[in-house]
């Protein structure tokens, strides 16, 4: 007979979001359990030994925009948490010269200027105005997104506060306002600047993690997160966690456990328990059940709809509605352990530019191109690739002397085209990556000791991301705010009576947040009443 | 010095002609000036070969506003609509064909023979889109609100707006919501499976944009255009005598009402003093004087050309610069012996009198696309094609037809060479296109007429080639078109006044912008 235990609240699954969820919940005195299939915390939010003595950040690499006030309310450093500098942008170009920005501004204005001078006043002008805008979206990101369909005065209000908002700015911020939400990244930055290679790796943040191009409308929205990153305060900078990504699970995590919360790894669910079109418990794998009062569920609507319930305990239009939900990942990672430093042709030797991310995009027809093979099914024959370096920042992550690498790599379609699949494309892919650094740093592969590369399947399958989608959903316009994830159920609630959801597939979506889970936590916390 | 003149109109296009009638009608004396020897802008009926005449460039309505029809009474000035039963024929490279008729049921059987599953879809797609477009009709017929400081009249519009928004449903209302920003291929492919049918009607999305059907946002150029056109693939509408038969009409009506029309007069320059638009230069010298002038030119093309851009702030010259309008369509225009065999068909020359689409899949259109976004016209280009002649013989000698062929991807900008010297080379990848669906074809051809962008652009004053005067995207849209804070048919200028496609709503040869512009210039003239 399986054994039956009883808690307030069960979140599914222990990435950050599911972790930070719980915290809050425990905070109030809720009895949490979290339940995670995996041996190891964090989601994609994760460090792992893959290669004894390289310590990777296996999915997410860095961190920006974590919420101040989650890392005020749990005390995240006090578990631990130290947010290390990630300098600047390095992008390689193909003629021998290269464009170096970092968080000095005079620097960046000098080595903009070189390319060109417009260019650079422009970039100091472009910044302010994207501050601008950072001060209308992030209360915006901060709140439960209203219901534009109810008539509910409170649902009302909200629109009102944002119309009133937005009513508040001046005629020129209202513009750049609306050009951001609509416009493609290009389009938005062509106003701008005229150094290709500067517009090419800015437009870059903006396709990252969905099914589109620089040139696609709704990529300019994008842009604006790399100047809300908020770390001690400091506006634009990027960061890595002391210890990898994994790092801020683990703070999150004993910060939650502190406040009273269990959690248990290796504990994968078959099924959400439901009576009477109420939430009470959950199965696991190996049968045990275990009840709750509320089941918060941080993984993404397609893994708590469809296969962790069934279709019939779900209205008919939900569940059409939660099978058009889109994935399309688009993304893979690279993860290498290094013998020794990459050199990079433009600039050898191993320079402070190796400290901050290396891009590969040197030009926006590059980055169109890369997306238009995605586009009919194949990986991108010449793809964007983002590295990182962290054992520069933080040598505890690799043995002395050696280092790893993060690549992140885009486009990598979930779905090839036919006769063509991920377990055997993996090798290509993963050589193709390495072919492509070694455009720019030659020597990439002699020093490799050894790689990981990870397909959207394997994000599907050992990171439970639908489709190998990295924001558990795409970030485009029709599934942002009062559309995430499905008209109607943006607050987190769900057809289902104390079921609620809480990862990146609800408002304001994916990236190292914790946003959701916050946000979660307190709706769930107004239907059933803090304990202290 | 001339007398000074009440309204000057500048640009006789068929939105420059209702807007002089409109304002004729409320107590205005408009003189429309018009470069061309003919009214009718890109609205057009000439002859390009001996015998046989076309629709120059548009070749199919948007189709025009019922209340202009019935206020202009444009049947009444000769003006005979024709609405072919057959709405859109689509090919196939593997000789299918799907004719969709303006009959619900009549197309639901065509879709039923490639998939039971679509047919069914269809009128559920069909239903769902006839209501939220008459919601965003209602919208567009009204100004778009003042951004800063909505006025009594703005807030009730929007909130009448509001409330049959919420009449929809629901399902009908997120619907709206969502819809618009989404790329059409992802929207055809929530309702259909068969590719030639997803591809149809994804084609409104794209029609005269520099949009793929996979670039976000071309829904809502589909839905922008289902306002005037529920049908799912947009019908088709035609004129007897050809399109230029409705500006024609328009012309007559206008002049009726009061307005005088000047052709073969171009302006050169809209004169600004102080701030404030006082007369039109023409190129003969000529200075005529007026109280206010009203642009059916794009915006561009009236505030950076027509006026001296030193009367603006820079940032405002900068706003309109950015205004994108990269033109990506080109025309040809042919004189066939016969009538073409087209492949699917077996001789069934009543599918053919609707519009003929080429472009069978997604990512067909998608790959014609990609073409253009690096400067080369479209290898395979996707065409929408009109045979005039099959439902107005008159247009053609005897047993001949002419054949209208709208061409794209076909970039402003290339990046090799220069539309003179490409200009052949465009006109074979279309006759070797469609010599694919309609064998033979090449062998008919007796004369053609190729329309490159750049064409558009010296001949027709269509600024970089864009035939609805700037991109439709969620960002040049409503209260946005053609910039923020300047939607409402005024310019910073005083006295000076947009009614183009460059205003709002601007979704095609509907009237709906110079009718809207028309009665916003008459309430801020008699303030």
């Amino acid at each position: 007979m399986p054994s039956v235990q009883k808690y307030d609240v069960i979140v599914i699954g222990g990435g950050h979001n599911g972790l930070t969820n719980a915290a809050y919940l425990a905070r109030a005195g809720k009895k949490v359990l979290v339940l995670e299939r995996r041996h190891v915390l964090g989601g994609a939010a994760v460090t792992e030994e893959v290669f004894p003595g390289f310590k990777s950040s296996v999915c997410s690499y860095v961190v920006s925009l974590l919420r101040p006030e989650i890392i005020r309310d749990l005390d995240l450093p006090r578990h631990g948490l130290e947010i290390l500098p990630l300098d600047g942008t390095f992008t390689p170009m193909p003629n021998g010269d290269y464009l170096w920005r970092v968080n000095d501004h005079g620097k960046t204005r000098r080595e903009i200027a070189r390319h060109s001078k417009l260019d650079a006043e422009a970039y100091e002008e472009f910044g302010k105005a994207m501050q601008a805008m950072c001060r209308f979206v992030k209360p915006i990101l901060g709140m439960v997104p209203p219901d534009p369909a109810t008539l509910n005065p409170k649902e009302l209000m909200k629109l009102l506060f944002i119309g009133r908002r937005f009513q508040g700015m001046s005629l020129e911020d209202k513009y750049n306002q609306v050009q951001l939400m609509t416009m493609s990244a290009i389009d938005f930055l062509d106003q701008w600047f005229e150094t290709d290679v500067l517009k090419a790796t800015m437009s870059a943040s903006g396709i990252i993690g969905t099914f589109l191009g620089v040139r696609s409308p709704g990529t300019a929205y994008v842009l604006l997160h790399h100047y809300m990153g908020e770390i001690d305060g400091a506006f634009r900078s990027w960061g890595f966690a002391r210890g990898g990504t994994g790092a801020i699970s683990n703070a999150i995590a004993d910060a939650a456990r502190e406040a009273g919360a269990e959690i248990r790894t290796k504990a994968p669910i078959a099924r959400i328990i439901v009576k009477n079109n109420r939430a009470v418990g959950v199965a696991l794998e190996n049968g045990d059940e275990i009840y709750g009062d509320v089941i918060s569920s941080s993984v993404d609507p397609r893994l708590t709809f469809l296969r962790f319930m069934e279709e019939k305990q779900l209205p008919g239009d939900f569940v059409e509605e939660v099978k058009r939900y889109k994935f399309r990942g688009s993304s893979g990672k690279v993860n290498i352990a290094l013998d020794a430093l990459p050199d990079f042709k433009c600039l050898p030797g191993p320079g402070a530019h190796l400290r901050g991310a290396l891009s590969i995009s040197p030009s926006v027809e590059y980055m169109e191109r890369a997306y238009d093979d995605a586009k009919y099914g194949n990986f991108s024959r010449r793809p964007y690739v983002d590295m990182v370096i962290p054992s520069l920042t933080d040598p505890s992550v690799a043995p002395p002397g050696k280092h790893v690498m993060s690549c992140f790599v885009q486009y990598a379609p979930y779905k090839l085209r036919p006769g063509l699949n991920w377990d055997e494309q993996r090798d290509a892919f993963g050589n193709n990556v390495i072919d492509t650094i070694a455009e720019y740093a030659p020597n990439i592969k002699d020093i490799i000791i050894n790689k990981q590369v990870l397909t959207p399947l394997d994000l599907e399958r050992e990171f439970g991301l639908s489709e190998g989608n990295i924001f558990q959903g795409e970030l485009s316009l029709e599934q942002l705010f009062f559309l995430r994830p499905v008209p109607g159920y943006a607050q987190f609630r769900t057809p289902v009576k104390n079921l609620y959801m809480c990862g990146s597939a609800t408002h304001p979506g994916g990236g190292i947040m914790g946003a959701p889970g916050r946000l979660a936590a307190l709706e769930i916390l107004k239907d059933v009443g803090a304990v202290k | 010095m001339a007398e000074t003149r009440d309204l000057i109109i500048v640009g006789g296009g068929h939105n420059g002609l209702v807007t002089a009638f409109y304002l004729a009608k409320a107590g205005f004396k408009p003189l429309v000036l018009e470069r061309r020897q003919q009214t009718g802008g890109a609205a057009i009926t000439e002859e390009f070969h001996t015998g046989f005449r076309c629709s120059i460039l548009a070749h199919s309505a948007g189709p025009l506003l019922p209340e202009i029809v019935r206020d202009m009474q444009l049947e009444r000035h000769g003006l005979k609509l024709i609405t072919p039963e057959a709405a859109v024929t689509a090919l196939s490279p593997d000789s299918r064909a799907l004719t969709l008729y303006n009959d619900p049921k009549r197309a639901t059987q065509e879709i039923a023979k490639f998939s039971a599953k679509d047919a069914e879809q269809y009128s559920v797609f069909e239903e769902s889109l006839r209501k939220i477009s008459s919601v965003i009709a209602q919208a567009l017929k009204l100004a778009p609100p003042d951004i800063d400081d909505p006025s009594r009249s703005d807030l009730w519009g929007m909130l009448t707006t509001g409330r049959s928004l919420r009449k929809l449903g629901k399902k009908d209302m997120y619907r709206v919501l969502r819809w618009g920003p989404m790329a059409v291929a992802d929207l055809v492919a929530e309702f259909f499976e068969t590719e030639l049918l997803r591809a149809t009607i994804a084609a409104r999305g794209i029609f005269g944009t520099a949009l793929g059907p996979w670039s976000a946002g071309s829904s809502l150029v589909l839905l922008l255009r289902a306002t005037g056109d529920p049908h799912p693939a947009g019908s088709a509408s035609f004129a007897q005598g050809g399109i230029g038969a409705i500006t024609t009409a328009m012309t007559a009506a206008a002049k009726e009402a009061g307005a005088e029309i000047r052709t073969g007069t171009e302006v050169k320059e809209i004169r600004v003093k102080d701030g404030v638009a006082t007369g039109v230069v023409l190129a003969s010298g000529e200075e005529i004087p007026a109280r206010a002038v009203i642009s059916n030119a794009d915006p561009r093309r009236t505030l950076l050309s027509l006026v001296d851009p030193t009367h603006l702030t820079p940032d405002f010259v900068q706003k309109l610069q950015n205004i994108r309008m990269p033109g990506t369509v080109a025309k040809m225009n042919l004189a066939l012996s016969a009538l073409p065999k087209f492949n699917g068909l077996n001789g069934d020359s009543s599918a053919l009198r609707g519009r003929i689409h080429i472009g069978p899949e997604i990512d067909y259109l998608e790959r014609a696309f990609d073409d253009s976004k690096y400067g080369a016209f479209s290898q395979h280009p996707y065409l929408e094609v009109t045979i005039p002649s099959l439902t107005d013989p008159s247009l053609a000698p005897a047993g001949r037809h002419v054949m209208s062929v709208y061409v794209q991807y076909a970039p402003f900008k290339l990046k090799g060479g220069d539309w003179d010297s490409q200009r052949d080379a465009l006109g074979n990848t279309v006759v070797k296109t469609l010599n694919e669906y309609a064998p033979g074809i090449a062998e008919l051809i007796e004369d053609g007429q190729i329309i490159t962008p750049k064409d558009l652009e010296n001949q027709y004053g269509l600024t970089s080639g864009h035939i609805f005067h700037g991109e439709l995207a969620l960002d040049q849209f409503f209260t946005m078109r053609p910039l923020l804070g300047w939607a409402r048919y005024a310019t910073p200028i005083k006295n000076l006044y947009l009614c183009g496609s460059g205003t709002h709503p601007g979704v095609g040869l509907t009237g709906g912008s110079g009718m809207n512009a028309a009665r916003e210039i008459s309430k801020a003239l008699r303030e």
